[in-house]
């Protein structure tokens, strides 16, 4: 590149050698973290036992698509995720609103209920929860487990959108008061639509969450055809313990989704600024 | 303008509040998982705090949390600093190095099931292959609970590296110029410039993952299930068990809550002495 050689050299060393060393020693270390998932990888491409395949073979994927409800689970998956991930963003955007302009007793009250509910293990939830809903019929339901992610994800989903409003001056909305606007008006057709980033990270976090859950799926969901694919890949592992080529092949169907929603929208994912959120006032 | 946070505050009061507060009437109450049974009073604390079980877990859940806290800070801040600089494929690097976070962890625990336990793959050969011979990973008490905290330390790291990349973007670059043109050298930068201008990051990074750690089930229910013998069981895996494989939902709940208590109060003290620090 000849931009290089017109940059201002401050170091001795040659910058785009120092460069260099540095891309691959990252390599190295990124390449010794990412070691357990490779071998997620490595290991779906071996064949089924009893089987005449020798060598890396697709075939596995074949068969869990043929031979089990991993469809099914990824449907499920898919429907339960979604839904906890809007619900998630719409109850969170409007009360991290409040938690980044509000000020007094009131708003530091409702900062102190978030904290300590967020403190307890879900563990605690679960038993009444379970009484509660089996009485409303949302056992053994979709909905049920979905509401149940947003309720888990909504505390640090309001203080990550409370953080990205933290960076839109608070002019923005006077001037839009000044002319008449209801603060609720201010803050969909102004904050909200400068937030887009805010609203993707905030969404990306609950949509994880919700994926990746186990404890919530393992407890509320009784029956086959309602399984999420966790309950479904644990279940298959079980039953398939040594069988690690379709085993892996599930667990790589089910980390697609996730992975591919992040190497997509990485750019907007930012989690670092819930730290004002939660120490600031 | 509160009004907005109303739909929050209902969902939180109905799905976090009435919840929390019915299951502190079960830790006063011997029921099962259907019905409330009779008052006892604080007989299941008495319980938990006389059971050496719970004692052994408490120890697990403090070993496990350091771990999870400190182990993955040392390695989500050493990440950080390595990619702050702009070198070739950085940003890969950058989404590639966070994938232990967002793999799901039903994923993640079989393949280290698979590397630590299964006698012909890599850790078990490599443990023989440097004369430590057959090393039972998940199935000695000991090396069950270092497999688990570096598994956790493996799954947190990313969390931290977030964190802390954030908290160095706002370092000004000229002050780390001015340190170095001053004659100092990486280490006295790092102590005396990038330690307190992140100190506030670290902190709160710190209470979040302390959270996160003892509230953790899933890592290690499965991984190990709370075995071998028990040595990898922490307070939520013993609350777990008390409630859905003993049916003592009462002892389980009152486990939680002196965990949840602990954890507040420590958050609490520690939140305290960050605003009265009034770090950056």
């Amino acid at each position: 590149m000849s931009t290089t050689a017109t940059r201002p050299r401050k170091l001795a060393l040659d910058p785009r050698r120092a460069g260099m060393g540095r891309t691959l020693a990252t390599a190295i270390v990124t390449l010794v973290m990412l070691g357990p998932i490779l071998v997620v990888f490595w290991l779906a491409l071996r064949p089924r036992l009893y089987t005449d395949i020798t060598g890396p073979t697709l075939e596995t994927f074949v068969y869990i698509f043929a031979e089990t409800d991993i469809l099914l689970w990824l449907k499920n998956s898919a429907m339960v995720s979604t839904l906890a991930t809007i619900i998630s963003v719409i109850v969170a955007a409007p009360a991290g609103y409040v938690l980044s302009r509000g000020r007094g007793g009131a708003v530091s009250a409702y900062s102190l209920f978030i904290f300590v509910l967020q403190s307890f293990p879900v563990v605690v939830f679960v038993i009444p929860l379970f009484i509660m809903f089996a009485s409303v019929g949302l056992v053994d339901s979709l909905s049920g487990v979905a509401i149940i992610y947003v309720a888990s994800s909504v505390a640090v989903a309001c203080w990550m959108m409370s953080a990205y409003f933290d960076t839109i001056p608070v002019t923005l909305e006077e001037a839009a008061w000044i002319d008449g606007c209801s603060v609720f008006g201010g803050f969909v057709r102004i904050v909200l639509r400068n937030s887009l980033p805010g609203v993707l990270s905030t969404a990306i976090y609950a949509f994880l969450l919700a994926w990746n859950d186990y404890l919530v799926a393992l407890v509320f969901l009784r029956s086959d055809d309602r399984f999420t694919l966790p309950i479904g890949l644990q279940t298959f592992f079980q039953q398939n313990q040594t069988d690690w080529g379709p085993v892996m092949a599930c667990a790589v169907v089910m980390l697609t989704p996730p992975v591919l929603i992040f190497a997509l929208l990485n750019r907007f994912f930012s989690i670092g600024g819930i730290g004002g959120a939660l120490a600031g006032k | 303008m509160t009004g907005l946070a109303l739909p929050a505050i209902v969902l939180m009061v109905v799905v976090n509040a009435y919840p929390v507060i019915y299951a502190g009437i079960q830790a006063v109450h011997d029921g099962d998982l259907l019905g409330l049974g009779n008052f006892v009073g604080f007989a299941n604390f008495q319980d938990a705090l006389t059971d050496p079980l719970f004692w052994r877990s408490a120890r697990f859940t403090v070993i496990f949390s350091l771990c999870g806290v400190f182990g993955s800070w040392i390695i989500g801040f050493a990440l950080a600093l390595m990619l702050k600089p702009d070198f070739a494929g950085k940003n890969l690097f950058k989404i590639l190095l966070l994938l232990p976070w967002i793999v799901p962890i039903v994923v993640s625990s079989m393949s280290w099931n698979w590397l630590t336990a299964t006698p012909g793959s890599l850790l078990p050969m490599l443990a023989a292959d440097l004369g430590f011979g057959r090393v039972m990973f998940l199935a000695d008490p000991t090396m069950a609970m270092i497999t688990v905290c570096i598994f956790k330390i493996w799954i947190s790291y990313p969390f931290m590296m977030m964190m802390m990349s954030a908290a160095l973007e706002g370092i000004e670059p000229n002050i780390n110029e001015a340190a170095r043109v001053d004659g100092a050298n990486a280490r006295q930068r790092l102590r005396y410039i990038v330690l307190p201008m992140t100190a506030r990051s670290t902190y709160i990074s710190w209470i979040l993952m302390a959270m996160f750690s003892v509230n953790d089930f899933a890592t290690i229910y499965l991984l190990t299930g709370g075995g071998p013998v028990n040595s990898t069981t922490s307070l939520i895996v013993l609350a777990y068990r008390s409630v859905f494989q003993d049916f003592r939902p009462g002892f389980g709940v009152a486990i939680s809550f002196l965990m949840t208590a602990a954890l507040v109060t420590m958050s609490v003290i520690l939140l305290r002495q960050m605003r009265k620090a009034n770090m950056q």
